[in-house]
């Protein structure tokens, strides 16, 4: 039997399908044979978190490295608040933190414009990473920086993340 | 033949100037900054600068500020993309001798130069 | 009249909210699945409402509504997506043209009464509507007397009409739903008239600093139409192939649907930031058949390499710097200042994902975004061009402030009265 589960406030219904699109600034929780997917990732950051025991995972699509420095109250729009709610979620949803892997994507350095200091990709890698490792999440995977866009694909089954670009070839974490 | 230096980033801008004024002058330099205009200039001291404005690491009006206080007698052209009425004006305090809009076609370059470096 | 940003986002959210509850009411009577994509708040030409449904067949339902707000709203689905429902509700019903239509007709209005009732109850005022209307018809055609009939005579002197032109400027909510898993989507239009909407919105707002003049907004979106004209002027220029500025429009969105004002497909262009006032951020994008198109037309010997080489792209750099001067010179010389913008940098990237960058940047700063949006066409060959802005919203606003209405025509630069 497949359960599915949905998880952000926006609370959308996704029952009935095994693929399952994730916004900017939103995150789905899913178990089974499910695919998260997300797209067009320039300097966001894409956040896979993974269940091995209970196939339960999460991706979290976020635009700024972290709330206390933005104004907006949507927790997943931010990497440090967006990890948050997305491990509280799993967990909600049966997933125990000790069995949680990560793999994060995204974060270029595209049409960055600011002269001085890591640019906005920069930092949401860096917040991504010292965020999961507050929470004892060990990262298994990354591919991030470098000047081109990027689309996820993460299988609840396995926790594969797939990552595509326009113009090369796909990496699988 | 007058020496000219171009002054444009554009690779495309840079190869469609030299079509232009090749038959009737000598391209003493191409450059891609206000930095390497202004260097290029002292070096070869050309009769003519065709000068970009929005380029690299310095722009083109105050590397044709620099090029006409040292040399007063310099003549500096602008080519550009920029139609903005306060810019030509920043032009013209800088010391700039012409302004040429780009897309342009090859008249009215031939024209602007005729009208600053008459033959 | 002004109107400030947190109430123009309460109204965007508003409307997103409405769009949502009328999709959840479809989804529980269809079992159908669907999310709403987009919704933003439009300000644009009358007669360019509803461009994006291009030449596909629809049907709808439409109702007029009048109170506190007034003016109609139109449900659209494509022809098999109302299908899909029709069949969702009766099994068997989707064969039958009379049988999808009352479908359509009884999914819509249920649908639609969600949504009004939205807005009435934000308002704590009473909106009463027609009984739904069903309709159909071939892209825009599908939408509400566009051209008002009483256009020509209606002068308000409200600030509706500055500039003298025969067109008139109004706000469009629209809603983007997609079906999940399908290539279909639906869309909810919410047309108010101007003047009533104006109003509330001006009652909803705080009297504050942030307050966006709602006249020059107009004002500079006539601006902008004419800085596309410029540019695809320009672009006419360097290739030869006649080029006419199609649509321009300025949107309204929370900063994280900024991306997808944007396909998923794969672009070719230039972006720029831009700084003074106003400042932001601005995009020349190509799909790739028009980029490599246009870049060959302008230049001077034929190419034999087959897609889209470094000289190709050297091409379309200096063009996106071009059209981007077209663009941003005529702002300038209205407000007699000067914009300057850093040198192109040349993207070949998803859409989404090169606006993406920018938008965080901005997202930085402020919760919404102005997004300034234009296209140009051509008939002769396949050959499309889009132009984004993205500017800061403290600058546009100081722009607005700044700006006089009557020098709105005054966007070129005289040359010889200064060399």
């Amino acid at each position: 039997m497949k359960v599915y589960d949905e998880s952000s406030e926006d609370s959308e219904t996704t029952t009935g399908s095994d693929r399952i699109k994730v916004g900017i600034a939103e995150y789905q929780v899913a178990s089974g044979e499910v695919v998260l997917t997300t797209s067009g990732l320039g300097s966001c950051l894409g956040v896979a978190i993974y269940d091995r025991e209970t196939k339960t995972a999460g991706l979290l699509h976020v635009m700024l490295p972290s709330k206390a420095e933005s104004d907006g109250d949507n927790d997943a729009k931010f990497a440090d608040s967006g990890i948050r709610e997305l491990v509280d979620e799993l967990e909600r949803e049966g997933a125990d933190r000790s069995n949680m892997v990560a793999k994060i994507a995204g974060g270029s350095d595209m049409l960055d414009f600011s002269e001085n200091g890591s640019g906005i990709g920069d930092r949401n890698a860096e917040v991504g990473r010292r965020t999961l490792d507050q929470f004892d999440i060990p990262l298994e995977g990354e591919d991030v920086g470098g000047e081109h866009g990027r689309s996820l694909r993460l299988e609840t089954a396995t926790g594969d993340l797939t990552v595509k670009s326009a113009n090369r070839e796909s990496v699988t974490l | 033949m007058p020496d000219v230096l171009i002054a444009d980033d554009s690779e495309f801008m840079r190869n469609l100037l030299r079509e232009i004024l090749e038959e009737d002058h000598d391209i003493v330099g191409e450059v891609e900054n206000g930095v390497e205009a202004v260097e290029t200039y002292k070096e070869k001291d050309p009769d003519l600068v065709m000068m970009d404005i929005v380029m690299p690491i310095r722009d083109g009006i105050e590397a044709t500020d620099e090029i006409k206080t040292n040399n007063p007698e310099a003549n500096v052209i602008m080519c550009t993309s920029v139609g903005q009425e306060e810019k030509m004006k920043e032009a013209v305090k800088a010391g700039a001798d012409g302004y040429i809009t780009k897309p342009f076609q090859k008249p009215s370059v031939m024209e602007a130069i005729e009208d600053v470096v008459p033959t | 009249m002004k109107v400030d940003i947190q109430s123009l986002g309460t109204f965007n959210r508003l409307a997103h909210e409405g769009a949502e509850e009328a999709t959840a009411a479809m989804c529980q009577m269809t079992g159908l699945d669907a999310v709403v994509d987009v919704t933003k708040i439009t300000l644009m030409d009358r007669d360019d409402i509803g461009e994006q449904l291009r030449d596909e067949e629809y049907v709808g339902v439409q109702f007029a509504f009048e109170g506190e707000l007034a003016g109609d709203t139109v449900l659209v689905f494509d022809r098999e997506g109302s299908r899909t429902i029709a069949e969702s509700l009766i099994p068997g019903g989707g064969a039958s043209d009379s049988m999808a239509r009352s479908s359509v007709k009884e999914i819509g209005n249920i649908m639609m009464s969600g949504f009004i009732d939205g807005w009435a109850d934000f308002l704590t005022a009473t909106i009463e509507h027609s009984p739904p209307e069903y309709v159909e018809g071939t892209g825009e055609a599908i939408l509400p007397d566009r051209r008002r009939p009483d256009s020509d005579d209606a002068d308000d002197g409200d600030g509706a009409d500055t500039s003298g032109q025969n067109t008139e400027q109004i706000f469009v909510f629209k809603s983007e739903i997609e079906w999940v898993g399908e290539s279909v989507s639906f869309y909810i239009y919410m047309l108010p008239e101007y003047e009533p909407l104006a109003e509330v919105m001006g009652r909803h707002g705080q009297a504050q600093g942030d307050a966006i003049p709602v006249d020059k907004l107009q004002v500079f979106n006539e601006m902008t139409y004419d800085g596309t004209q410029r540019a695809a002027d320009n672009v006419e220029m360097m290739t030869g192939i006649e080029t006419e500025a199609e649509v321009s429009q300025l949107s309204f969105a929370p900063i994280e649907d900024v991306p997808k004002q944007v396909g998923t497909d794969t672009y070719v262009g230039t972006v720029v930031e831009f700084t003074g006032v106003p400042s932001g951020f601005l995009m020349v994008l190509f799909d790739e058949d028009s980029a490599v198109h246009i870049a060959e037309a302008m230049m001077p010997i034929e190419m034999d390499a087959d897609g889209l080489t470094g000289q190709h792209k050297n091409a379309i750099e200096e063009l996106g710097n071009i059209m981007t001067s077209g663009f941003v010179d005529g702002w300038a010389n209205v407000l007699q200042t000067s914009v300057d913008h850093t040198p192109p940098r040349l993207v070949h990237d998803m859409g989404r994902a090169i606006v993406d960058p920018l938008a965080a940047q901005v997202g930085q700063h402020q919760e919404h975004a102005f997004i300034i949006d234009s296209e140009m066409r051509t008939d002769d060959i396949a050959f499309g061009a889009e132009i984004h802005a993205l500017p800061n919203e403290t600058e546009l606003r100081q722009a607005l402030d700044e700006l006089l209405v009557d020098r709105a025509d005054q966007t070129d630069a005289d040359i010889e009265q200064i060399f």
